[in-house]
């Protein structure tokens, strides 16, 4: 627990921003066995994280370097693949840390899937319990439900001056209407993501995934948000006021119609892109950043705003209520939303930074980046993106169990 | 729970029936365990209880030093049957029991931790109306591929057997070789097999078998993988072994001399082996269908890697009530449906095809 786990997956020697779809492929040539391992060993009752290394009380404690404020391990627990490792003669985000204010930090990357974490969690928090992280990912949404539930600790912004930097857009935020809990991660789109060798032509628009010529070569995101809302845009639905569940019906029916006729394939995780890339699918409900890395490479896979508009998502770095390190966590978000440091990881990630100044920081890095309107989205592209409304309870439990009636599941 | 130390101490010293107070102690350290273990004992209960089992398991032993000859013979059955007793318990009976409790319980609300115990049948009234397709998928899968591990296991079982000769050990270890690697990692082997671009579908599209495997309905619009056949197939490779083993094992033991003297008696070989072979093998096919069937029943692996949206079986649903949704009281109630039409299943399979002796 003194040193972060290393990278299990070790990437030949390339540019650092190729890193990452190396990555992608090499766990896409496993089918999904970086998503979904933790998935199945959870449902087999075994914890890969909980129980294993911390200790009730803090960790070996490091003689403080940067005031001797903060103590202990600081422990991360995010998304797969989501920070540059230390490879390739580069050193990675968490080791920068560790050099540079001498905390000793764990990082981790069990959280797969919100719901699934939510219900690895649950138990803990639930009953006032602190759980082992000091800081995990939730995306919005659920870091919405976690405030909602006073599950998590604020903040102590004031120890975070780097926050000033947060992007203006992201502040005060929808989910966190005080921003007082939660500082973004990345963020991102959905929209399409298609393999043209396989289509033989330009996507351009929502209705594709429905053309019976694709059938059965068609795939969507499990996460609800972003195939219902996508789907919902093309149908004219503003999916940033819907209120009831019988506003979004309409999309719920079309998906459950493609599903019936075996339109769609599968629902995916993160784990499409070698179904993608290898015409598996010709056309899928992606996400922006996986796009982003690769369509440099392979000319064939691309990602496209629909003519309707894509959504777009935040995942954010939340403290769960009795986290042991917030000091340390506060030093860490501070480093992070330091550009220089968020430009190294924007590099390797291929995501929208919610950090301002990195497009400055990333041209010294990756010229042609800079100029990803993926990654540096301009206004036009994100007049066509929309977020996915705030749901209440119970309406969410609507969604919910709509959603995963039409995933099978 | 009636005993306590009290009772089996003043058995060595002269008690006539060591044997039901063995048997007392037994059934009630197990009793009180399984209490511990769902919660029903807590707090100084709790502790009074783990101390009766303890002081239990102590006075076996103090009997087992200083009894006379007799009282140890006829109690030693009990003491050798305590630490299974006492680990089913705690690990199988305590959670069944919990199982149970909660799938008659209700959620106060969607992110309550704990459901509240209220007699709700209508968690079974869900499982039954709301994934009536996915029970059905699981036993019709479960059941294909339990014919087809039969199909293909038993020749290849009988060939070990009988004329594998010096080279059966090798063959056995053959067959089971494939469990050095995780079943998780051999299933999502074969969806990079299995897929659009793989030597499969090559193959076949070479031979021009395209056309036949459709009708079949095996592919379906030329692909292999995402399809029912694909989940069967998967769950059918991943059971074999199970139905290979004790297959093996009956056969092994049947004496050759018999064939020998049914061809003395004039019988063809078909007969030999429909009236000898067969009948001293059903021992195998038995156990080997139950350990087939009933784990395939419940698989989500398979469904889940090589299987589409519209081939999700009952173990992908209670998986995802359980860890996705949330919904424990409802995950459990489905969970023991299915524990129920499989028992069912089972009875009237054992009581057409069973034995006394098992394999």
């Amino acid at each position: 627990m003194t040193t972060p786990r290393p990278n299990p997956f070790r990437v030949p020697a390339g540019r650092s921003a190729m890193s990452r779809r190396q990555l992608l492929l090499r766990a896409g040539a496993l089918g999904a066995a970086g998503v979904s391992l933790p998935t199945l060993l959870a449902a087999c009752g075994g914890d890969s994280e909980s129980g294993a290394t911390t200790p009730g009380t803090s960790g070996g404690t490091t003689p403080g370097t940067a005031g001797g404020a903060a103590t202990g391990t600081l422990f991360f627990e995010n998304w797969p693949s989501y920070i540059d490792p230390t490879e390739d003669g580069l050193t990675g985000t968490v080791d920068r840390f560790m050099e540079a204010t001498g905390i000793d930090m764990r990082y981790t990357e069990a959280f797969n899937d919100n719901n699934e974490y939510f219900a690895k969690i649950q138990p803990l928090l639930g009953r006032g319990e602190p759980i082992d992280p000091d800081i995990f990912a939730p995306t919005s949404w659920m870091a919405n439900r976690l405030i909602t539930l006073d599950w998590l600790e604020k903040l102590p912004i004031d120890q975070v001056p780097n926050a000033a930097n947060l992007r203006a857009d992201l502040q005060n935020p929808s989910w966190d209407p005080t921003g007082e809990y939660s500082l973004p991660w990345q963020t991102g789109f959905a929209g399409i993501a298609y393999n043209s060798e396989v289509t033989g032509r330009e996507i351009t628009s929502v209705d594709d995934l429905f053309d019976p010529e694709f059938a059965g070569k068609v795939g969507a995101l499990t996460e609800m948000r972003d195939t219902i809302g996508v789907i919902a845009m093309s149908l004219g639905i503003d999916i940033s006021t819907l209120s009831s569940f019988a506003d979004a019906q309409p999309a719920f029916d079309k998906l459950q119609e493609a599903k019936d006729s075996g339109q769609i394939r599968r629902f995916h995780g993160n784990d499409y892109f070698d179904d993608l890339s290898n015409g598996n699918l010709a056309i899928t409900i992606g996400w922006s950043g996986d796009v982003a890395a690769i369509a440099r490479d392979n000319p064939n896979v691309k990602f496209v705003f629909p003519e309707s508009g894509a959504t777009s998502w935040a995942d954010t770095m939340v403290v769960p209520k009795g986290a042991r390190n917030v000091e340390a966590a506060a030093q860490w978000m501070n480093f992070v939303y330091d550009p220089v440091q968020a430009a190294q990881i924007t590099t390797w990630v291929g995501y929208v930074s919610p950090v301002a100044g990195v497009r400055e920081e990333v041209e010294k890095l990756d010229a042609d980046l800079a100029n990803d309107p993926l990654v540096f989205p301009d206004d036009a592209t994100l007049a066509n993106t929309k977020g996915f409304a705030s749901l209440s309870d119970d309406v969410e439990a609507e969604f919910d169990a709509a959603f995963s009636a039409i995933t099978g599941a | 729970m009636t005993t306590s130390v009290e009772d089996v101490r003043t058995e060595h010293t002269g008690a006539k029936r060591p044997e039901l107070i063995g048997l007392g102690a037994l059934v009630g350290a197990g009793a009180l365990l399984a209490a511990v273990g769902t919660r029903l004992l807590t707090g100084p209960f709790a502790i009074v209880a783990l101390s009766l089992v303890f002081a239990s398991i102590l006075a076996l032993v103090v009997v087992a030093v200083t009894g006379t000859p007799e009282s140890r013979r006829k109690i030693a059955p009990y003491g050798l049957l305590k630490p299974g007793m006492l680990w089913l318990a705690l690990f199988y009976l305590a959670p069944l029991f919990t199982l149970l409790r909660l799938s008659l319980s209700t959620l106060p609300n969607r992110f309550a931790v704990e459901a509240e115990f209220d007699w709700n049948l209508g968690n079974y009234a869900d499982a039954f109306t709301d994934f009536g397709p996915q029970f059905q998928r699981a036993f019709l899968y479960a059941g294909i591929a339990t014919v087809l591990t039969i199909a293909i296991g038993y020749p290849l079982a009988y060939v070990i057997a009988f004329r594998g000769g010096k080279y059966r050990t090798l063959l056995l270890g053959l067959v089971v070789i494939p469990f050095f690697t995780s079943y998780l990692i051999r299933t999502i082997a074969w969806r990079s097999l299995l897929s659009d671009q793989g030597q499969f579908v090559g193959v076949i599209n070479t031979l021009r078998l395209d056309r036949l495997l459709e009708t079949l309905q095996i592919m379906d619009d030329g692909r292999l993988i995402n399809t029912p056949a694909a989940v069967i197939f998967g769950l059918t490779y991943n059971f074999l072994p199970f139905m290979v083993l004790p297959i093996y094992v009956s056969l092994e033991k049947i004496d050759v001399r018999l064939l020998d003297a049914a061809k003395d008696l004039y019988s063809t070989s078909t007969a030999a082996f429909a009236k000898i072979i067969v009948p001293l093998s059903i021992p195998g096919i038995f156990a080997g269908t139950l350990l087939t069937f009933i784990p395939a029943a419940g698989d989500f692996v398979n469904s889940l890697y090589l299987g589409s949206p519209n081939t999700t079986m009952i173990g992908n649903s209670i998986q995802d009530q359980f860890l996705v949704q949330n919904n424990v009281p409802l995950a459990s109630a489905m969970s023991f449906v299915l524990m129920f039409i499989i028992t069912v299943f089972v009875l009237i399979y054992s009581k057409f095809f069973g034995t006394e002796d098992l394999a």
